[in-house]
């Protein structure tokens, strides 16, 4: 409950509060996002799995975000920035989709 | 879950642990409990959250400040491609533009001065009415002694004296237009002469066009036309006009065996 809440107030934090993406960060947020999103899918998934536990749930979604990030900036230097971006947001969503089978067959038994 | 119930259950609920037991854990995660883990979670999807919407808003911003350098080159150079594609495009039709320009003004022109050539050639050629100054020169005959060769010798004076149209007639007769292939015949009995084989009757009357002053002294010289004239008992009369009208015409008929000779003349002129 207190984490859906945060999920809300950052939400509304990030729009009414109007920041700018720093150029440094610009092509590493939209990986990061996603990332993230694959560490709450598969929290959640743990939780429903009934093996969740803090710690781990805090460190998958920062080495997550940390290894995103780190394959993105690779791939500038190696200058395939954009396809390995691809490729990450490509592994990212399958894992984001089987974590969200796994929770669809708790919650609705199909 | 109906526990007492005796009958025994489908397999696919006994093959699974407890069947809602995820609902179950679920409902308990809702529930709002201060923990450390509830906490955490709390803030690390709250950074979520806000990294979304901050992205989605940056995306929806702008399309370029959101791209990396590499794509940023890329495009600059397919638009600066582009650019020179379309710079080269737009010479190209420029020039076939300003060559469809000069060959219309080139053919007008030519056309212009085709006209101006059929113009001239008309009036040489007795296809077209001319008019100029000029005089009218009147030939009386009342005896019959002026025959074609007078006539003649006056056309030839005439000519000689720069006339460029003329025309012979009698009062209320034919009307000839004299060209270069104009021929004058003798009629028997005399009194009238054939000109293009056309009776033309005393008196005859010429009309011509050309430097009046100098026309007729032509004629008037001493020996000349009107001189012999007066010899044959004939009398000829010299009217200066500032405008004679020429509308008699000659049909303009393609040759039948004389053609245009190849010019051999041009190499030698332009090596001199």
């Amino acid at each position: 409950m207190i984490a859906a809440i945060g999920l809300v107030v950052g939400i509304i934090a990030g729009l009414f509060l109007e920041p700018t993406v720093p150029q440094w960060l610009q092509p590493y947020l939209p990986i990061a996002v996603v990332a993230a999103l694959d560490a709450v899918f598969g929290g959640l998934r743990s939780l429903l799995d009934g093996i969740f536990d803090d710690k781990v749930f805090v460190v998958s979604f920062v080495a997550n975000v940390l290894v995103a990030a780190l394959i993105v900036y690779l791939g500038d230097q190696l200058g395939v920035g954009s396809q390995l971006s691809t490729g990450v947001v490509v592994v990212l969503g399958i894992r984001i989709f089987s974590n969200a089978a796994a929770i669809r067959r708790h919650l609705f038994r199909a | 879950m109906s526990t007492d119930a005796p009958a025994p259950v489908p397999p696919h609920h006994v093959s699974g642990p407890a069947p809602w037991a995820g609902r179950d854990r679920l409902r308990g995660a809702l529930r709002p409990r201060a923990t450390r883990g509830q906490l955490i979670a709390a803030v690390l999807c709250g950074m979520l959250g806000f990294a979304a919407a901050v992205q989605v808003r940056a995306n929806q911003d702008s399309d370029l400040a959101g791209l990396r350098q590499t794509d940023l080159v890329r495009i600059l150079d397919d638009v600066t491609e582009r650019s020179a594609r379309l710079q080269a495009e737009a010479r190209d039709l420029e020039a076939a533009r300003a060559e469809v320009t000069d060959d219309t003004n080139g053919s007008r022109a030519a056309l212009e001065e085709a006209r101006a050539r059929v113009r001239t050639l008309g009036i040489l050629a007795g296809t077209v009415p001319a008019t100029g100054p000029g005089i009218e020169f009147t030939i009386s005959d009342p005896k019959g002694e002026v025959q074609a060769d007078l006539l003649l010798d006056a056309l030839q004076e005439l000519r000689d004296a720069g006339a460029e149209a003329v025309e012979i007639s009698t009062p209320d007769g034919p009307r000839v237009r004299v060209v270069a292939s104009t021929h004058l015949v003798d009629v028997d009995g005399g009194g009238a002469v054939e000109v293009d084989e056309k009776a033309i009757e005393a008196p005859y009357q010429f009309l011509v066009i050309g430097a009046a002053r100098t026309l007729a002294a032509a004629l008037d010289i001493p020996g000349g036309v009107l001189d012999v004239l007066r010899q044959r008992d004939a009398s000829g009369q010299v009217t200066q006009r500032s405008e004679i009208t020429i509308s008699s015409l000659q049909p303009a008929s393609a040759p039948e065996y004389a053609r245009p000779a190849p010019e051999d003349g041009d190499d030698d002129n332009g090596g001199g």
